[in-house]
């Protein structure tokens, strides 16, 4: 491991959310040992926090670990320094995005698209929303991919759990923007690059 | 007793099964609902890719804010990712109150201001705290007999807060489950994710995921899963087939909500109340074999 390099610690305290809670980390690994997907990491969590202290940018921005969260707040309940661990993962691959890095493509995908019908609805709706990700990624694939789904598809839908309508979107769309946009403008980690 | 219910936006379509088992399970314990009207989605666990840890408070900051405004019930979020989401902004508050400030700054836009006061439930913490478990045995007409289910917690229903349950020895599932005569099977996995909200993008990971619950459930003597989540429902119940394919296995084993149970335990249509028909995985015949 490399020394002690703070310039992209402090990058990070100042424009991740929930970034300066890393300096609370004593690199004891237990969330690693709690992470459901840890084996499928290319750096745990412990050691994407002590990768930000040794100033491994690049390392740490294009890290597959920064979005393979469940979100299952594990982590968060386990760790002996009160870090919320996933948060700061969150706060990460959210800052990585916008940097123009992509940790993981279809969860990076999935996790835009879901905004940005938030962002357009106020709500999701679940059949346009698996459409959009898998077409996200060009033609050829999108039919691949809704091929792999259809079955899945077919059983929701002859189960009656699938909408049949188009999610229409909520009575106070706009000023519910305007609050999100403010948000962005005075939120932590909407730095563009 | 009266509450306002958020069901999030999962559960008018994939956990359909969920809403309509749900209300007429808890309106005959007495519970009465209202709806937050023109209530938004609570962002879910994976708007991170698109947005900042503010935007996302302020999401769920105008459900609470609209809830606070009409009245003092608390809400019940029976999906415990808008459970999560909205809770998670009370207690952030509560730190600091700082970020109360910068919430209300961005309400504010749509002249909305949230106060701080209203408290947000799960179903599982109202049905064991304010109608209590004697309560729920009383109005069994059909008890489960026995029936040996796995009660599966996963995560955010009770992680990180611990608002109702443990975070480590959960037991109130386990307990309701009794309450309706079925014997809660203890096993291991029962907070193990599911892999939740990125199941979808990251399906070869969290196969293995849902295996390792359902076979550990399995070995455990489980007939059933039962789960309050719309997204472990989803993963352990659409997917075995793939499991299977993937891994050799045979698994094929009906995914319940909580309130399935109930409504067929307080001896409702299996259909209408219990909105059984709706699984993809029957449970009819393992229940009917149980109820008599």
């Amino acid at each position: 491991m490399a020394a002690y390099e703070p310039s992209f610690a402090q990058e990070v305290f100042g424009n991740v959310d929930f970034g300066e809670e890393i300096k609370m980390c004593m690199q004891c690994g237990v969330c690693a040992g709690s992470c459901p997907l840890r084996d499928h990491m290319d750096y745990p969590p412990r050691q994407i926090f002590s990768l930000i202290r040794a100033g491994k940018r690049e390392e740490v921005m294009s890290s597959s670990a920064i979005m393979l969260c469940t979100s299952c707040y594990t982590c968060v309940v386990k760790c002996p320094r009160n870090i919320p661990v996933m948060d700061v993962m969150h706060g990460l691959a959210h800052y990585a995005l916008k940097q123009g890095y992509v940790p993981r493509k279809d969860t990076a995908n999935f996790g835009k698209e879901f905004w940005n019908q938030v962002y357009k609805l106020g709500r999701i709706d679940e059949k346009d929303l698996p459409r959009r990700v898998f077409f996200a990624d060009g033609l050829v694939n999108g039919i691949k991919s809704t091929l792999n789904f259809m079955d899945v598809g077919i059983k929701l839908l002859l189960h009656g759990r699938m909408k049949l309508l188009p999610e229409r979107k909520i009575k106070g769309i706009k000023s519910l923007r305007k609050m999100l946009d403010k948000a962005e403008k005075m939120g932590k980690g909407g730095a563009a690059a | 007793m009266k509450y306002y219910l958020y069901w999030g936006c999962s559960l008018e379509g994939t956990g359909a099964n969920f809403l309509l088992s749900l209300r007429p399970a808890c309106e005959a314990l007495g519970m009465e609902f209202e709806e937050i009207e023109d209530w938004n989605c609570c962002g879910a666990s994976v708007s991170y890719a698109g947005a900042s840890d503010l935007a996302i408070k302020v999401l769920n900051a105008r459900n609470l804010a609209m809830a606070e405004t009409k009245g003092s019930y608390d809400i019940v979020a029976p999906c415990s990712s808008c459970y999560i989401q909205m809770i998670k902004v009370n207690h952030e508050i509560k730190e600091d109150p700082a970020v109360l400030k910068e919430v209300n700054d961005c309400l504010a836009e749509g002249g909305l201001h949230y106060k701080g006061g209203i408290k947000v439930r799960h179903i599982q913490d109202v049905l064991f705290n304010d109608i209590g478990v004697e309560k729920i045995r009383e109005r069994v007409t059909k008890p489960l007999n026995g029936l040996k289910i796995a009660g599966y917690v996963g995560c955010q229903s009770v992680r990180p807060y611990g608002e109702y349950d443990s975070t480590v020895k959960p037991v109130v599932q386990d307990r309701l489950l009794e309450a309706l005569g079925a014997e809660a099977v203890p096993f291991p996995k029962k907070m193990l994710c599911c892999g939740s909200g990125i199941f979808l993008p990251e399906m070869d990971y969290c196969l293995e995921l849902v295996k390792s619950i359902l076979e550990d459930a399995l070995n455990h003597g489980a007939k059933l899963v039962s789960t309050v989540c719309p997204m472990c429902a989803m993963n352990l119940e659409m997917y075995q087939d793939r499991i299977n394919k993937k891994y050799g296995t045979r698994l094929d084993v009906p995914i319940v909500y909580l309130t399935q149970l109930m409504a067929a335990a307080f001896g409702m249509d299996l259909k209408k109340g219990a909105a059984l028909n709706r699984n993809v995985i029957p449970p009819e015949g393992i229940l009917k074999e149980a109820i008599g």
